[in-house]
């Protein structure tokens, strides 16, 4: 392909990620350097890095940050084990894999928001959650700063073990022949072709799955937002949402920016390594 | 791996995927029941299971009359779709060009969504449900059509440049949305674009955009570089063997990207909340009963939820095989 038509066909979507991509993030940096809120749009008031020190000294701050690191290292490997685990299931059985598939797709491809909404129906009192643990454990859940954060978890991790199976279940298929039949020769037990054979294929698929789950967990925002109720006793409070909460309801747009800004960075600096690592790869297949 | 034999152990695989499958379905049967409840059922303090169901909450959320003059124009509208459906479906037996039938029925769809509000008096749902739909449409073919175009040329331009572009993206798609729609609430504010359909499908474009050339590209990796060098050799250029040669044999990796976007567009909270006042998308309009005390919420948030569930889901099972060929084709590359 030549250069011009490269250009040519490359050009509107690079335009689009110049312009509204890379734009508003120079603008967010600018506007992280400003006092702006809602009544002063127009004329922001240059304050230098005044935000920047506001956001680091206040402790709602670290505790969304905090609640948001305990998210992603529960959730991430719990839905890799989970999702390996029905995966492993579904590929014992010959009939009703569609059935089951489809259904798991079912909380994966619902609106996060009515995701959440119903699910905390199940939980809310006279729901049918609520009323089996009363019944079978004499337990009675209460929305409180410990069932909360824990019901948000449990969440993620409802909506998320469908696409790890799905992925993981399709990984499955594609093992290599030779290896299982190898390994079936020599007497190897399924746990021990699952150790050396399956587990080492999946690898690749493990690090996918992970990279896509912490992306989708420090985004983690409409759960928090239904099942807080934006209510802050409940002590859910993850960084997306502190971030969101500052800008919208507390109206303060430039403190908000900086706090994007530092989630940019901080997520760039975890992000270096897998971006390096791409780019060898892609420059290897060219 | 080797399937077991043992049949106890087949039993509890199949009871475990059972139990599994009843787990993901389970929430979403509850609501579908709620929504068909008195509020005094829905507020119960034990689950009832057992009701005489009720439409009245589907009445209030889509319409500003009284109940009484909806069972008509709502069989008539279950008709029309399911007319509508019917064509879809059986366009292949229909002696006149496919194209012609599809766009005849979308044509249809939107006279009577357009037409719907001047013959009954629609409810403010009923608006969130056209913004919904336009700022889905809208984004989908936007980013589809550049993101093709994109895909197409990164796929087949070997070159730095393409590796730079490919990582720019890659570290754009890890963004957190928020990053970007504040300094868009700010422009937006500034410009007079706030609250309107453009500025949100921009803003979805632009969130969609890496992950959309990502995903392309890979699928016309697929296709071997033969077929459009045949085309181009009978004298076709390069935009001309694209459209006529490659598009037509890139349809599933375009759909099953366009779900994708689909889902991201039609499920997107946060955007549409920070970027719309009055002008809700069906999520936004939504949360607006997820707190308060009103025993009437549980109901009409049920029937809401219901409502918005419903059209992802049909879409979704339609195309399932693509969406779990997209997570397959993801899992096979890593």
């Amino acid at each position: 392909m030549k250069k011009g038509t490269f250009i040519f066909f490359v050009g509107p979507s690079v335009f689009i990620m110049l312009a509204l991509m890379t734009l508003p993030l120079l603008a967010s940096i600018w506007l992280g350097l400003n006092y702006i809120t809602f009544r002063n749009l127009d004329e922001p008031l240059w304050v230098g890095f005044q935000n920047y020190q506001e956001v680091l000294a206040d402790p709602e701050f670290w505790d969304s940050l905090e609640f948001t690191l305990i998210f992603i290292l529960v959730t991430v490997p719990l839905r890799i084990l989970l999702g390996l685990m029905f995966a492993l299931l579904l590929d014992q059985i010959a009939r009703f894999r569609g059935v089951f598939i489809a259904a798991a797709l079912v909380p994966f491809v619902m609106t996060p928001v009515v995701g959440t909404l119903i699910f905390r129906d199940m939980f809310d009192r006279g729901g049918p959650y609520w009323y089996w643990m009363q019944q079978l454990f004499d337990y009675r859940l209460f929305m409180n700063s410990a069932t909360v954060p824990l019901l948000i978890i449990f969440h993620s991790i409802w909506t998320a073990t469908p696409f790890a199976m799905i992925v993981l279940f399709a990984g499955l298929q594609t093992l290599p022949q030779e290896s299982l039949e190898a390994a079936r020769v020599d007497g190897a037990t399924w746990f021990r072709q699952l150790w050396h054979v399956a587990i080492p294929h999946l690898r690749s698929l493990f690090i996918f799955i992970a990279l896509i789950s912490i992306m989708d967990a420090y985004r983690v925002f409409d759960s928090v937002f239904v099942l807080t109720q934006q209510n802050p006793i409940y002590d859910a409070e993850t960084i997306m949402y502190y971030n969101f909460q500052v800008a919208m309801s507390f109206g303060r747009l430039g403190k908000a920016n900086a706090m994007s800004v530092l989630t940019v960075i901080g997520i760039f600096v975890v992000l270096i390594p897998f971006l390096v690592m791409t780019y060898r790869e892609q420059t290897e297949e060219n | 791996m080797t399937r077991t034999n043992n049949p106890i152990a087949r039993f509890l695989i199949y009871i475990a995927l059972a139990l599994f499958t009843i787990y993901n379905v389970l929430p979403f049967g509850w609501t579908i029941l709620n929504s068909i409840k008195l509020p005094k059922d829905a507020n119960a303090r034990t689950p009832r299971f057992i009701f005489s169901p009720t439409g009245d909450n589907y009445a209030e959320l889509w319409l500003n009359v009284s109940p009484e003059d909806f069972a008509p124009y709502g069989l008539l509208l279950v008709l029309i779709i399911f007319a509508l459906g019917v064509i879809v479906f059986s366009a292949k037996r229909i002696p006149a060009p496919n194209s012609l039938i599809y766009f005849g029925v979308i044509g249809a769809g939107v006279l009577v969504a357009l037409g719907l509000p001047r013959v009954v008096n629609t409810a403010e749902f009923y608006d969130y449900l056209i913004n919904s739909v336009i700022v889905t449409v809208g984004t989908l073919a936007v980013s589809l059509s550049i993101g093709a175009l994109a895909g197409y040329g990164l796929a087949r331009f070997r070159h730095v440049v393409s590796v730079y572009i490919l990582v720019i993206a890659l570290a754009f798609r890890s963004l957190p949305s928020l990053a970007l729609v504040l300094p868009f609430y700010y422009l937006g504010q500034l410009s007079g674009l706030y609250d309107t359909h453009i500025l949100l499908i921009f803003c979805l474009v632009a969130v969609n955009q890496p992950f959309t050339i990502w995903m392309l590209r890979s699928f016309f990796m697929e296709i071997p570089i033969e077929i459009e060098e045949a085309a181009m050799i009978d004298g076709a250029g390069r935009l001309r063997s694209f459209l006529s040669v490659i598009v037509p044999i890139m349809w599933p990796g375009i759909i099953t990207t366009g779900l994708f976007t689909l889902l991201l567009a039609y499920n997107d909270f946060l955007l549409a909340r920070i970027l719309t006042q009055i002008n809700w998308t069906l999520p936004v309009g939504i949360a607006q009963w997820t707190g308060g005390e009103d025993p009437g919420h549980v109901t009409l948030a049920a029937a809401a939820s219901v409502s918005t569930t419903l059209p992802i889901l049909f879409v979704i099972i339609f195309f399932q095989k693509y969406l779990i060929r997209g997570l397959a084709s993801g899992a096979v590359k890593g």
